[in-house]
């Protein structure tokens, strides 16, 4: 087995033993598809898929478990999800109900209600209040992996501080610009931006640019009088990053003026942005002030979606089988678009089972009417109380078309001609090699091909065959004017190739 | 007259191409109405019907013809009007016959059936309010001559017409005895191909039946001989003395009369009423603009059998015809040529108009008033916007090659053979069929399309003509990268997937945009499955199952730098043309704010990109900023990206990554069952392969890259080696003994051809003296051991 797929089975054996020791171990016999390594996984899980008639027995047991005995909780909020009043079944064949689970699992409905931030959010809401009251400018930075709820936590804060602002009568009024860096043509651009909040009248002059007319605003004491307190919140704040780093740095000055009435908020993804790129400022004591935002752990996942899926008035998904997403993407990324994205999958996985079982059951029907009219309706009954939810297998098979790695496969369907260079590169890397140059291996290749009196294509087809191997992601080829001078890494391991490619006897020898 | 008013000169050479009536014309606007010439005339007074009717809805208004009824009851000041208004409709009654009968017949296959029905409703009215009115005709027809004219030439058209269908439907047996021409004298007027005319809408006609060939100032309602000013607004047109306060000249810059400013600032304006009796009369232009008339170019003309001439117009479109609507970018007198084809007779012709490219339109001071500004072509299938320009330059060769052998037949209209116009026709049709996807059903007639895909290299023209084709050359037509075969085998998993994902992301009510990315080795069908599966959905779209979406495709190859890909987004959804920045900022706010322009665009919008990884900059932005709109709540997009990279996305920063989720599809190599399946389906019907020979090919292609446009190419080489090959053996052995079928030693010779180095050959070709050199040369490096060697040593 490679290396690559050792790990995902192991992290998935953890995962299954996980599982097993939370349910005490009544899962064990009711799914036979959790086989705790990859390749029989996904055979297994596919055989569930193309026959679901003729296993009724290892498809039935979850769904009964989870019908009779809901008393299996391992934390508060399933707890609160079990108790509540029995649900109506989904039914997966009705476009409308999947039309609602599809929206309720989509990256752009915001939920009403962000669990798992409150912390976070409360941080930046209370910055945002004390700066306001206090009318001084300060400045706070945000970060976090992709997908950890940054921006939407950010658009709540500032729902809230409007709303907030607007009730205090003896506050002025929040001027409150949101904006997304990348959407910006030129990095400079976004002072003109602010410049144009501030004074959405006036033009600027000619002579000054926004920044110097921005500095001179916050220096001068007399625009305070008039000027409101201001609320920036800028997305992806390192695409301001500029060679001389001289747009990040002022805008970040620009809060620390004496009459800066400026409250700027960061979003990025790199915890140490401010450190790296604004030493000075450090040194002028105005650091922002830094919130970070920790990738979500399998708990957070598995509440957020038991969240979003609270909309609906019916059960979608098997507890277990959240709860594998949940803790699959966990120990992945924490990445909650991912869940969202497995989870809907899932669901088309279902789909298409139940697309597939619609038409065999109606063609077994068919085929059975003369035989036994019993068994056929009978069936029919089976089907659709057991698939109306998402099962522990639908998932499963949808984190591994996810999360698995094509490197076997590919490497699989590749021609001949490929697979010998590759053969030949492990030949030629075995020897403590890193890496070498695309004439070099071309002997290499040329010597295998003699010796198995194959004949050997040309350098120029050899050169383009390394450049799709290139794109495959199997080679790196690094940049040379000269084709036979390009320097040439095998990027997968050595185990993948040989694993991939020990069903040919020749490849076998070959790597011998 | 025309020096004295440079700017906007609404009188004299209104109708530049009409030379002949002109001095009629400007003599006295009362000359007009008996003028036997101007063909509008021929207009039967119906309500008009929107011209979108070719498209979408239709709405029926019946106002005018209550409204002459009305003159009749209620203005007995002007009795003659009213006579003439019944004497015309009795008219038309009469022929209701004919009429219900051209309207039965679908002009175009597309108009629902509910909109025929509507039309014969129509008709039906038509004929009853006709019948009250027989003795009026028969009393008052003698008063105006005008419409006995019409009376004649309707009659005259009624043995001519042809109901489209029969038309269609009898074509193939009377088509060798179609005339085309270059040029046509029809109705005093000359009309060559190129040229743009007034088309008088088939079904119906507009309310007032005379046109002036002069615009009628807004204020007094008289044509007159003194000098108008045309408002840069309404287009309206006012005499210098008629304005408040006077003016004595024309103004220099832009004019807007008073009214307009008027209702600018938001005031109600009442319009001067004509006086009594006397009905505004409308000209072409602005019936045209208000879409009661259509414009056309002239494809091709010809004669039928029974000596109707017909042609084939092109239309032109008002921008609030498109899906977009009128924008405010748009000038007044813009219009959009359309893609879409009709056949129409010369009948409905009304006169010449004058459609200008930019430039020529900036240049065209006094031309008149029916001069027209068009730059884009508007695509009316997928409701998206070209440059014309871009366009011509594209099609230049093609176009050239195809039209020149349309013309031909112009200069000897029957000296051709039977065969040639056959052939004609054909390439005709071929021609069409580029211009609109709408007619492919019409050429599939030998299961091929030429030029309508864009994978591969373009289209060869053919230029063999009185040649029939052998079958090497048929199969070598069909192995041509160019044409798009009938099936696309090996790649159903695939294209159902695509399917699945565009139907699940376009028929929710709310269309949740999503992401598809899509990777393979080149040639492997990933741009030609993704197209085909545009195409099903196109005509589950006609066939009214799906909502309309827009389709948008962009190669990343062919933007001049990343960012450019927003300019053509942008303009591809909008038909305007503006910077990129400007266009990223339009395009945030469509996507990310949910900020909606024009009525139609919350239509689902699909956006595929070819050859993403181009996009990829060095901040990555393009891509972030692409990737992100689909995550937003109102955007309605769905982005199909198609890239060689296998691992593009884990190459991205983990914030793009992110965002385009998981949906993939890979599009594997080939093997060799798979290459020789899609050779075979192919030369399906044409025996010009041996079976092993192909198997060769395939095998040989797939054990070194499985890509199907090597293997394409490889045979289409080797049928060109056995043609080769049978040509010499004819002019040699004066017999046909050969077998012309080609052989595994050709397809072997092509792949030796294809794979071997070019250096071998070389060698193989050089002087004497050179190869003694290299021989001397591969000697002394063997001697030496050494990599180089110096020229000395090999001297020696």
């Amino acid at each position: 087995m490679p290396a690559i797929a050792d790990r995902n089975s192991s992290s998935f054996k953890e995962i299954v033993a996980a599982i097993k020791s939370d349910k005490s171990g009544d899962i064990a016999g009711s799914n036979g598809c959790c086989i705790p390594q990859k390749r029989r996984l996904r055979s297994d899980a596919a055989a569930a898929r193309e026959s679901p008639v003729s296993t009724p027995m290892k498809l039935k047991s979850p769904c009964r478990r989870l019908n009779s005995s809901p008393n299996s909780p391992a934390n508060g909020i399933k707890e609160d999800f079990s108790e509540k009043p029995v649900k109506k079944n989904w039914n997966p064949r009705d476009v409308e109900h999947m039309r609602a689970v599809k929206e309720a699992l989509h990256v752009s409905t915001a939920p009403s209600t962000i669990v798992c931030r409150e912390d976070e959010q409360k941080r930046v809401l209370e910055f945002c209040k004390a700066c306001i009251e206090q009318e001084k400018a300060g400045s706070l930075y945000a970060c976090g992996c992709p997908g950890t709820g940054k921006s939407l936590s950010m658009d709540k804060v500032k729902q809230q501080v409007i709303d907030w602002a607007t009730k205090q009568e003896d506050l002025q009024p929040l001027e409150v610009l949101a904006l997304n860096c990348t959407s910006l043509a030129n990095t400079s651009e976004i002072f003109s931006k602010i410049l144009g909040k501030h004074q959405p009248r006036k033009k600027t002059m000619g002579s000054t640019s926004p920044l110097q007319h921005l500095q001179k605003l916050y220096s001068n004491n007399q625009a305070r009088a008039g000027s409101k307190m201001m609320l920036i919140i800028a997305d992806e704040l390192d695409y301001l990053i500029t060679k001389d780093r001289a747009v990040l740095h002022d805008l970040f000055m620009l809060t620390t003026f004496p009459f800066s009435r400026c409250i700027l908020i960061g979003i990025a993804n790199s915890i140490d942005l401010a450190d790296r790129f604004l030493p000075r400022l450090q040194s002028l004591n105005c650091k922002p002030m830094v919130v970070t935002f920790r990738a979500y752990s399998k708990d957070q996942i598995l509440s957020i979606l038991q969240e979003r899926l609270l909309v609906l008035p019916y059960i979608v998904f098997q507890q277990q089988a959240l709860e594998l997403c949940a803790r699959k993407v966990a120990a992945a990324s924490g990445d909650m678009r991912k869940a969202l994205c497995v989870c809907r999958s899932a669901m088309e996985i279902l789909e298409a089972e139940l697309r597939e079982s619609a038409s065999n059951l109606s063609l077994a029907s068919v085929e059975e009417e003369f035989i036994s009219q019993q068994t056929a309706p009978a069936l029919e009954i089976f089907q659709s109380e057991e698939n109306n939810t998402v099962r522990i297998d639908h998932m499963a098979l949808a984190l591994s078309k996810t999360f698995r790695s094509h490197i076997v496969d590919t490497i699989q369907s590749l021609p001949q001609h490929q697979q010998i260079i590759l053969c030949s590169a492990v030949k030629f890397f075995r020897g403590g090699k890193k890496d070498s140059t695309v004439g070099e291996l071309n002997k290499s290749y040329i010597d295998i091909c003699k010796s198995a009196m194959i004949p050997p294509v040309g350098i120029l087809e050899f050169s383009s065959m390394c450049r799709v191997l290139n794109d495959q992601g199997l080679f790196k080829l690094g940049q040379s004017r000269d084709d036979k001078s390009k320097r040439v890494t095998l990027k997968v391991d050595e185990a993948d190739i040989s694993f991939a490619l020990q069903g040919v006897r020749f490849f076998r020898n070959c790597l011998q | 007259m025309a020096t004295e008013t440079p700017k906007k000169q609404l009188q004299s050479p209104r109708k530049p191409k009409q030379s002949l009536n002109n001095l009629k014309v400007q003599s006295s606007p009362l000359s007009i109405s008996l003028s036997p010439q101007t063909p509008q005339s021929l207009i039967p007074p119906q309500a008009p019907p929107r011209r979108s009717l070719r498209r979408t809805s239709l709405h029926f208004s019946s106002t005018p013809i209550e409204d002459s009824i009305e003159y009749e009851k209620s203005d007995p000041k002007t009795p003659r009007k009213a006579v003439e208004e019944i004497g015309k409709i009795s008219g038309q009654s009469r022929k209701g016959q004919s009429h219900e009968e051209r309207v039965k017949t679908p002009k175009t296959p597309k108009i629902p059936k509910s909109k025929r029905n509507d039309e014969n409703r129509k008709t039906a009215k038509l004929g009853i309010l006709g019948e009250g009115m027989v003795e009026a005709e028969v009393t008052f027809s003698s008063v105006t001559p005008e419409v006995l004219e019409t009376k004649k030439r309707k009659r005259g058209e009624d043995k001519t017409v042809i109901p489209r269908a029969m038309a269609t439907r009898s074509s193939k047996k009377k088509e060798k005895k179609r005339v085309y021409y270059k040029k046509v004298v029809y109705d005093e007027g000359e009309f060559d191909v190129g040229d743009d005319v007034y088309v008088k809408r088939r079904e119906d006609a507009s309310s007032d039946d005379e046109v002036p060939e002069m615009e009628e100032c807004r204020v007094c309602f008289r044509a007159g001989r003194s000098v108008m000013i045309e408002c840069d607004d309404c287009l309206g047109g006012f005499h210098l003395k008629c304005l408040k306060p006077p003016l004595k000249e024309v103004p220099e810059g832009d004019w807007v009369c008073g009214f307009c400013q008027a209702q600018k600032l938001g005031k109600y304006v009442e319009f001067p009423e004509p006086p009594e009796g006397k009905k505004r009369v409308r000209t072409l232009r602005e019936k045209l603009l208000a879409s009661d008339l259509w414009a056309a170019r002239i494809e091709s003309l010809w004669k039928e059998v029974d000596g109707s001439f017909w042609f084939r117009g092109r239309w032109y479109m008002i921008p609030e015809e498109t899906a977009c609507g009128r924008q405010p970018h748009n000038l007044r007198r813009e219009l959009y040529r359309t893609n879409d084809c009709a056949d129409i007779e010369m009948e409905s012709i009304i006169r010449h108009c004058n459609v200008m490219s930019p430039k020529e339109y900036a240049k065209a001071n006094d031309e008149g008033d029916d001069v027209f500004l068009c730059e884009y072509e508007y695509d009316i299938h997928w409701h998206s916007f070209k440059r014309i320009a871009e366009i011509d330059n594209d099609e230049a060769d093609d176009e050239h090659a195809d039209s020149d052998e349309d013309w031909n037949s112009s200069k000897e209209p029957d000296s051709g053979t039977d065969e040639d116009m056959e052939y004609e026709e054909e390439s005709t049709r071929n021609a069409q069929a580029r211009l609109s996807t709408a007619h492919l059903a019409a050429n599939s007639r030998k299961g091929h399309f030429f030029g309508l895909q864009k994978i591969g290299t373009k289209k060869i023209p053919e230029h063999v003509r009185c040649h029939k084709q052998t079958v090497l050359e048929r199969a070598k037509a069909t192995l041509l990268l160019a044409t798009l075969p009938k099936s696309l085998p090996c790649r159903n998993k695939e294209m159902e997937e695509i399917m699945a994902f565009v139907k699940g992301a376009i028929c929710d009510d709310r269309c949740l945009g999503r992401c598809l990315y899509i990777h393979g080795v080149p040639g492997t069908g990933k741009t030609m499955s993704v197209l085909a599966v545009m195409r099903n959905l196109k005509s589950e779209v006609d066939a009214g199952s799906i909502r309309p979406y827009c389709f948008v495709e962009v190669n990343g190859l062919k933007l001049a730098s990343p960012e450019n890909i927003y300019r053509v987004i942008y303009e591809a959804l909008t038909g305007h043309r503006v910077s990129w920045k400007k266009a990223l900022q339009l395009l945030n706010e469509r996507f990310s704010d949910g900020k909606k322009i024009g009525k139609e665009d919350d239509r689902p919008c699909i956006l595929l990109i070819d050859e993403l990884d181009l996009l990829v900059t060095r901040n990555q932005s393009v891509l972030y900023n692409i990737l992100d709109w689909p995550t937003k709540p109102h955007s309605k997009l769905i982005v199909i990206g198609i890239a060689n990279t296998m691992d593009l996305p884990e190459k991205l920063l983990p914030r793009i990554s992110s965002r385009m989720g998981i949906q993939r599809l890979c599009f594997g190599p080939y093997n060799y069952q798979q290459l020789q399946e899609i050779i075979s389906s192919r030369l399906k019907g044409i025996d010009a392969f041996e079976k092993q020979a192909v198997e060769f090919a395939s095998r040989k292609v797939a054990a070194i890259s499985g890509d199907a446009r090597r293997a394409l190419e490889i045979c289409r080489r080797a049928a060109d080696i056995a043609d080769y090959r049978i040509k010499k053996q004819i002019s040699t052995v004066n017999s046909s003994t050969g077998k012309d079928i080609v052989t595994m030693a050709e397809v072997d010779a092509a792949i030796q051809e294809m794979f071997q180095a070019p250096h071998v050959q070389v060698m193989k070709s050089c002087s004497k003296l050179s190869k003694i050199f290299l021989t001397a040369m591969v000697y002394e490096l063997y001697k030496t051991g050494m990599g180089e060697t110096t020229f000395e040593k090999v001297d020696t």
